[in-house]
């Protein structure tokens, strides 16, 4: 009698700790899938570099050089590697330009996206599962199953409070143009401070149109390490908003009204520009080179906080952004507003992207421009932003950043 | 008839201790998987909640936003007034380990609490990625008659890029 229950004692007894752990393997294949997925799409920057770049950082989750990178059946199994009976494969992550396509249950159908479409990131995760007690029954002969998983991530939607982005403002050239504000793509802005009288700062070589812009006030006064005004300039300038847990000193809101950084106020064009505007652009300089320029000699405890910035590994002045092969260090996301007539009170329209180039026949930009001039190519929001906050503003358009989809 | 009833009870007799160490072992390995899926869990939650942080400095032992993520994915609740989703994991045994790629091994290495590294409060940036663990490794005790067992140490991990500030 119980020699005849035995097979139904095994197939419940499979229930109990094969499903088990089929479930737990499938929960730690989607965690390895999430984590690959997540890393890939950051680095999905609109470029035709970017399928590489993402590819390389998707591994990376799984990379065991120190031991730590994501596993399954009890973190004791590598994905891509065969072990004994089970195998698996090295998941490479398979990018789409839209989420419909990305999302599709139809694998094959969709074709996928080019670096500079690729928006989202899909990654399929499969690996052999062993199989205890329904291995010994006929089903479950061949001791092992198949457990699939599967993520998707990509740019979300456009934010409305964006963080660690560049606080410059300009002036939007067309407000009702909702896509780019009037900005016209792979076209060279000069940018210059804004100043009053004459005379009015001219383009530099290549970038015929100037572009005024200001600083948007987020120092933090409260600040306890790197206080002074102009080494919080310089870091601001050379990583963005800096990170902080109030969100006023590290975030920018559309629709939210913003004042000039109260010190770079603008001054008559046949002055210099403010000394802050300088740190600001010797912070910007940071992504072409590792030297500090002279000008930049005078900010507070400067050789403590450069050796933290690495330049852009593509320095190329470059016509067209596909071209751009590089690690989006030069690449600023800031603010467009109203009109920066009144600093006073400035409303946010949106955020839009720019690639910050050399100066003409040379390596890097000029933080000692006396109009506080560089040039930038205008590229859109291909990229996405590190962090952000839906707040329930209305924008057709802009830089979101990356989520988790599926 | 009654040779063949005593058969079945000597073969109940000799089968039922079996039996129950069986049903005790699938019970117990149960208990086990059940428990390392939610410890796996809550790491990977709390990577991803200190993933998306802002403002996280990863190098202060004390830091708030890191102190109330562990937390709250450990008790349920930020302030650590919750009970313990499991039994003695207390989060100082809760280990976020911080790491940046290294573009000329291309691999990822530690990063350094400190400036050019990822001390953000004295000018270091952002780590690039997060392994979330329990270095110790949090003991399960399987309890089946019969057999003395040592405590198996569950250690799972969990890699996630950083994508806050």
């Amino acid at each position: 009698m119980l020699v005849l229950l035995v097979p139904v004692l095994f197939g419940l007894m499979g229930f109990a700790v094969d499903l088990g752990r089929l479930y737990l393997i499938r929960g730690e294949l989607k965690t390895a899938a999430n984590a690959m997925a997540l890393a890939a799409a950051a680095q999905l920057i609109g470029s035709e570099a970017a399928l590489e770049n993402a590819g390389n950082a998707a591994l990376l989750t799984l990379d065991q050089g120190s031991g730590f990178g994501n596993r399954y059946n009890f973190g004791m199994l590598q994905l891509g590697q065969s072990t004994g009976l089970l195998s698996s494969e090295l998941p490479q992550p398979a990018y789409f330009s839209t989420l419909e396509a990305a999302a599709s249950a139809d694998e094959t159908a969709v074709t996928e996206a080019s670096g500079t479409e690729a928006r989202y990131a899909r990654v399929n995760v499969s690996a052999e599962a062993p199989l205890l007690f329904w291995s010994l029954l006929s089903l479950g002969a061949e001791r092992k199953t198949l457990v699939r998983a599967q993520a998707v991530a990509g740019v979300s939607a456009p934010l409305c409070t964006a963080c660690a982005i560049e606080p410059i403002a300009v002036a939007a050239l067309d407000p009702e143009d909702t896509t780019h504000f009037g900005f016209t793509l792979n076209t060279k802005y000069t940018f210059a401070y804004s100043c009053t009288g004459t005379p009015s700062p001219t383009g530099l070589s290549g970038a015929a149109q100037v572009l005024p812009y200001v600083l948007l006030d987020h120092y933090n006064a409260e600040a306890e390490t790197l206080a002074d005004e102009q080494t919080q300039l310089y870091r601001i300038g050379a990583q963005g908003l800096l990170p902080s847990t109030n969100s006023a000193l590290a975030c920018i809101s559309i629709n939210a009204e913003r004042q000039i950084w109260t010190n770079a106020a603008p001054r008559a064009c046949s002055q210099v520009v403010v000394s802050q505007v300088t740190s600001f652009l010797c912070g910007l300089a940071t992504r072409f080179s590792a030297e500090t320029p002279e000008a930049c000699a005078g900010v507070p405890e400067i050789e403590s906080v450069a050796p933290a910035y690495s330049p852009d590994t593509d320095l190329t002045d470059l016509e067209e952004y596909a071209a751009y092969a590089g690690n989006a260090r030069r690449v600023i996301t800031l603010a467009v507003v109203d009109s920066i007539a009144n600093t006073s009170s400035m409303i946010v329209l949106g955020f839009r992207q720019f690639l910050v180039e050399p100066n003409p026949n040379d390596v890097t930009i000029s933080p000692s421009d006396r109009y506080g001039r560089f040039v930038a190519l205008y590229i859109g929001y291909p990229v996405p932003v590190r962090q952000g906050r839906f707040d329930g503003c209305q924008v057709a358009a802009g830089p979101g950043k990356v989520v988790l989809h599926q | 008839m009654r040779r063949a009833r005593g058969s079945t009870t000597v073969e109940t007799i000799l089968f039922v201790p079996l039996l129950l160490l069986l049903l005790m072992g699938t019970f117990e390995l149960g208990r086990l998987t059940y428990t390392y899926y939610s410890l796996y869990k809550m790491l990977y939650t709390l990577a991803r909640y200190a993933g998306a942080a802002q403002g996280a400095n990863f190098c202060d032992p004390e830091d708030a936003t890191l102190q109330a993520a562990k937390n709250f994915v450990l008790t349920g609740s930020e302030d650590g007034s919750g009970e313990p989703l499991l039994a003695g994991l207390t989060p100082d045994r809760v280990e976020i380990r911080i790491e940046r790629y290294n573009a000329d091994s291309g691999e990822l290495e530690p990063c350094a609490c400190a400036v050019p590294g990822c001390d953000t409060a004295n000018g270091g940036l952002a780590p690039d990625y997060l392994v979330v663990s329990v270095p110790e490794g949090y003991a399960v005790q399987l309890r089946i008659p019969y057999l003395a067992l040592s405590p198996i140490p569950l250690k799972p991990q969990v890699r996630l890029p950083y994508g806050g500030t």
